[in-house]
């Protein structure tokens, strides 16, 4: 489904060239939950904004069903992450001025999915809160309507960016699951620097200084 | 802030244009008839009469022979002369009807000869004077006359005059010259009259009094006042548009992780700015019609308050006023916009939800 061939992603500290990876080849497989484990700084999110059309390598290549990202304009890469491409992000982000159920349907605009958004709050254990605002969320409520956000519309591949980071070991774990769950027959890629966390991937790829160390 | 400069320069332009509204409307009557007094020969006024009677380019309505000087009346900017005509008992209700009729009479006509006045409402407004007050008196310099004028009647109408009975006014006032009031038959013409007399009369030993010499002088009068005000209304619009432009850029700083996470989840730049750009359009045009409508009863307010109870004129409905204002919602978006579009050009989601750019 996505295939990085050789990609590099190189950015300018003080004049200096850093590698936030390195000539890295890697696939990810329709259905398959891909984990990326590495330290902090290690390259891991830098892979995953590659692999999600986020960014653009400085070299090399990423292709989503055999198309390259590169040759996309901005406004088809923005679109492939609209319809495609679900995201949790390390942290809870959410419209603080929208309600839980509100911050969900964001993700498919010009759609109606409130009925499949509710559901799904519902099924992540949210459906008495789904008409709250996020200030009155934990952190950890708010991380699921993160989820719920990413799910909805059922997309090809979710990317979760250290979702567990901000959150206990068992929330975190929760967390995890939820997403293995939910996603159904999407491909999950998660990075994270807890490798029990992806206990349940089908393969695990270690990043280090921005090249891929270890790969099954 | 955008209701506040609206409302302020409407006000400013409001309160300033209100100073050639009242002369024109304190001195109003002048459009209903052409003066003419003779200079510096009183004999002239007959000539002068026999020029117009013979020359002019439209039938001639009533030609009154009278008597003027004057008194003051107020006005917000301080205390301005009024005219005081003297005029024969039969010309009094000839010369009300030509300025458009009383409603109504309280009180009665001055008696002739007798030291008695009639004004009209707006006059005894101006002055607080009722029937039976004194309008004229020896012991007032600026409103003098050798013995008391009493008011004995008010005509309800909207022009300022003033009549005194023209037999009081010979004998009494200065200067002793005969004026000429001269009212073209169709009221149409009066101002055509009034121009030809202007050009008949240059060189000779006359003066003409014509409404619309007034509005040229009242105009020339008011051009650098107006370019200083639009020097200042322009210095007002740059400090507010810096200042609504700086808040909009700390408004929209302060929604990055929105714009941030939005971009991220795949909407487009295009999309974000619209939306931005919209939404500064809706404040803007908010509170522009806000500032109008608070500026609108703020100088009703005004009006009723401050002028009306001393005949002051304030029009809250000055086209002019609101115009004024355009600039102020224009600026700011242009403003806020650049601001915007400067800041969505480097704009990087990742930043965001990486958390290095909040």
């Amino acid at each position: 489904m996505i295939e990085v061939c050789r990609a590099s992603l190189v950015y300018s500290d003080h004049g200096r060239d850093v590698f936030a990876c390195r000539e890295i080849d890697l696939e990810v497989r329709d259905g398959e939950f891909l984990g990326i484990l590495g330290p902090s700084g290690s390259g891991k999110s830098s892979l995953l904004y590659l692999m999600s059309a986020l960014k653009q390598p400085t070299s090399g290549e990423v292709r989503y069903q055999g198309r390259s990202l590169q040759a996309m304009s901005e406004t088809e890469r923005a679109r492939l992450r609209l319809r495609e491409f679900g995201f949790v992000f390390q942290y809870p982000y959410l419209l603080g001025y929208l309600s839980a159920l509100e911050n969900v349907v964001v993700a498919c605009p010009g759609e109606n999915r409130r009925d499949e958004a509710a559901g799904l709050l519902d099924s992540l254990g949210l459906g008495a809160k789904s008409h709250r605002l996020p200030h009155e969320l934990s952190g950890g409520e708010k991380q699921r309507v993160c989820i719920a956000r990413a799910l909805l519309g059922g997309r090809a591949c979710v990317f979760a960016d250290e979702p567990t980071a901000n959150l206990d070991h068992a929330n975190g774990v929760a967390v995890v699951e939820t997403l293995i769950d939910h996603r159904g027959k999407g491909g999950l890629v998660v990075v994270t620097h807890d490798p029990t966390m992806l206990e349940r991937a089908d393969r695990t790829v270690r990043i280090m200084d921005g090249r891929v160390v270890e790969a099954p | 802030m955008i209701v506040l400069a609206v409302m302020l320069i409407a006000g400013i332009v409001s309160i300033m244009n209100s100073i050639p509204l009242s002369i024109r409307t304190t001195y109003g009557y002048s459009q209903n008839y052409l003066g003419l007094t003779p200079r510096g020969n009183n004999a002239m006024t007959p000539v002068i009469r026999g020029v117009v009677e013979a020359e002019s380019p439209v039938p001639l309505g009533p030609v009154m022979v009278c008597r003027a000087s004057d008194m003051e009346v107020k006005s917000i900017v301080g205390p301005w002369r009024f005219i005081v005509l003297g005029l024969e008992q039969d010309d009094m209700p000839v010369y009300l009807d030509r300025l458009g009729g009383a409603r109504r009479i309280d009180g009665r006509w001055p008696a002739p000869g007798r030291p008695e006045a009639i004004v009209s409402e707006p006059v005894a407004r101006n002055l607080g004077l009722k029937l039976g007050d004194v309008m004229l008196s020896p012991d007032r310099p600026d409103s003098y006359s050798a013995q008391e004028v009493r008011v004995v009647g008010i005509a309800q109408m909207e022009p300022w005059m003033a009549i005194v009975p023209v037999e009081y006014h010979r004998a009494n006032h200065f200067p002793p010259i005969d004026v000429l009031v001269v009212m073209a038959k169709d009221r149409a013409d009066q101002d055509r009259l009034d121009r030809w007399a202007f050009d008949r009369f240059q060189g000779m030993q006359a003066r003409v009094f014509a409404f619309f010499r007034l509005e040229r002088e009242t105009d020339e009068m008011f051009v650098i006042l107006y370019s200083i005000l639009n020097v200042v209304i322009g210095m007002l619009v740059i400090v507010i548009t810096l200042m609504m432009a700086m808040l909009m850029n700390i408004y929209q700083s302060q929604r990055l992780q929105e714009f941030g996470l939005l971009q991220a989840l795949g909407y487009t730049r295009e999309w974000l700015l619209g939306r931005v750009l919209a939404e500064t359009a809706l404040v803007v045009v908010g509170g522009w019609i806000a500032g109008i409508g608070v500026a609108f009863g703020l100088l009703n307010v005004v009006r009723a308050v401050l002028m009306e109870p001393r005949a002051f004129m304030l029009d809250p409905q000055d086209p002019v006023a609101y115009v004024y204002t355009v600039p102020v919602p224009i600026a700011i978006f242009v403003a806020s916009a650049l601001t915007v579009v400067l800041r969505f050009r480097r704009f990087d989601p990742v930043g965001v939800v990486e958390r290095r750019l909040v």
